[in-house]
């Protein structure tokens, strides 16, 4: 559901300014983290040095969302939904910006990978990529649409994500005992699981900024126990 | 212990004490409150229980009956001709409408600072004691004294100490609001009813007066209807929320300001109120 407007119009056109940019960020971070996947998968340096260095750009967003929220605060001071969205905005920045970070060091990752032959294990990953690609975009599609009962399923999806890369790494810890040579193949691929098992963490945690700024509750750290 | 606003109450009776430490804070309870003026109804079914020694904020659009309420906690309406009321208000668990109840006793314990500072046409050492002075009190060392703690009170005791038999209309704006206040808790009230207080102000007088309100809350429980939601939030430590005289949601500031939990709270605060 989308608020209404303000009777201020300046401030309505500013709390839309830094949403699209969020949006913008967002949209620039997945085609990233496609082109990282399209290096490792197509064996192609290209991709995977698009994706490093647009990362510049992801950067430059997250300082502007940054600048944008403080503007809005100092400016229009406000309070309620406003001010979580506002919030929230800027928590969801930092974390897309960390998905950048993750997507950089898949493509890095590929480049290494793809000065040496392709393992069979490679497509093991494809239910890991799916899930954390498919998490990222969820996570979003709420923050689009203030859809608090869809960013609760990223947080379910982000567990079966956890579990996912777990088994992975078990599986290829036991290759290496069989296969010594491919052992820096073999962490490679460990690395890059757990690159995307992260991403799915920002994702969630991006999910939780959504239930906080439509709802204003706070669901992190649940189920854990206060110290 | 008073709990009553009987005109023999010892503590209503005189303002021998210098102190401006209230006996006993008090507890607004407003309860099933209908008020109107003729045959309009001002407010419907207020229903509202405004804690000790805090800052209660009455916010709302023009007309939503915030003041209204304000006015009747010391039955300033009944000033206006045809206005009625069903419902109760108390303080300590008295009715203030009841018949034992001496008004000018009441307005005593209820100390109230307007939207335009009202000084006097007198000097400022006039017109802090001035609520003292229709008591009958005359001891000048009593007088003395509440005049020197009401306006250290109001941090202004530095800035007129040398010239307090001097005309209060000579001070600026922010001077003579905190001049009222002054004069309003000179009397000891146990309430403080500030009805826009600083809307005629600058920034800095507004800043002070603000911070005043926060340090003054140790003392007093103070009721204060404002236009400026900033100001509500800064400095109270509940808030009402009023429209077309309901009382549409009333809790923590903190609450308030972050997650209302009624549509038409949200609304207002964020300015969508069409």
């Amino acid at each position: 559901m989308t608020p209404r407007s303000h009777i201020l119009t300046p401030f309505t056109d500013r709390l839309d300014h830094l949403r699209q940019t969020v949006l913008e960020m967002a949209e620039l971070t997945k085609r990233n983290l496609k082109n990282s996947i399209r290096g490792l998968y197509e064996h192609d340096d290209d991709y995977c040095n698009n994706a490093i260095a647009d990362d510049e750009e992801i950067d430059l967003l997250e300082m502007q969302i940054d600048r944008e929220g403080l503007h809005i605060m100092s400016r229009f001071q406000p309070v309620a939904s406003d001010l979580r969205d506002v919030i929230s905005s800027m928590k969801i920045g930092a974390n897309i910006e960390r998905i950048a970070d993750q997507t950089v060091s898949i493509a890095r990752r590929a480049r290494k990978m793809n000065a040496h032959p392709e393992v069979k294990e490679l497509h093991e990953l494809d239910k890991i990529i799916a899930l954390a690609i498919k998490m990222f975009d969820d996570a979003i599609q709420a923050y689009l649409n203030h859809d608090e009962k869809a960013a609760l399923e990223v947080k379910i999806q982000d567990k079966e994500l956890d579990l996912l890369n777990k088994n992975f790494n078990k599986h290829l810890i036991l290759r290496m005992q069989d296969d010594s040579e491919q052992i820096p193949t073999y962490l490679n691929l460990i690395l890059i699981s757990r690159c995307l098992e992260r991403i799915g963490d920002h994702s969630a945690n991006i999910a939780e900024d959504v239930v906080f700024a439509v709802s204003a509750e706070d669901i992190r750290h649940l189920g854990k126990t206060a110290s | 212990m008073p709990n009553s606003f009987s005109p023999s109450d010892p503590h209503q009776a005189t303002s021998s004490s210098a102190t401006l430490v209230p006996l006993e804070p008090s507890f607004i309870e407003v309860k099933e409150f209908d008020f109107f003026y003729g045959k309009k109804q001002a407010l419907f079914d207020i229903n509202l229980e405004i804690p000790d020694r805090q800052v209660t904020a009455f916010i709302g659009p023009s007309g939503c009956g915030k003041s209204t309420l304000l006015r009747n906690f010391n039955r300033m309406n009944e000033l206006i001709p045809n206005v009625s009321h069903a419902g109760d208000i108390t303080i300590h668990g008295t009715s203030i409408f009841d018949p034992s109840v001496e008004i000018i006793a009441l307005r005593r314990r209820i100390g109230m600072v307007f939207q335009k500072s009202n000084p006097f046409p007198m000097s400022l050492y006039e017109n802090v004691v001035y609520p003292l002075r229709i008591t009958g009190q005359r001891q000048r060392a009593v007088l003395d004294e509440t005049v020197e703690r009401s306006l250290k009170a109001v941090v202004l005791w530095d800035e007129v100490k040398d010239r307090l038999h001097e005309s209060a209309l000579g001070l600026s704006g922010g001077q003579l609001q905190r001049l009222c206040i002054a004069r309003a808790i000179a009397s000891q009230p146990e309430i403080l009813l500030m009805d826009e207080p600083c809307s005629a102000l600058d920034p800095i007088a507004t800043a002070k007066i603000e911070e005043l309100i926060v340090e003054l809350k140790k003392d007093f429980t103070i009721v204060i209807v404002t236009h400026s939601m900033h100001q509500a939030s800064r400095i109270s430590d509940l808030t009402a929320f009023f429209y077309l005289g309901k009382l549409i949601e009333f809790d923590q500031t903190n609450k308030i300001f972050t997650a209302p939990i009624q549509k038409q709270t949200e609304d207002y605060i964020t300015g969508r109120f069409g």
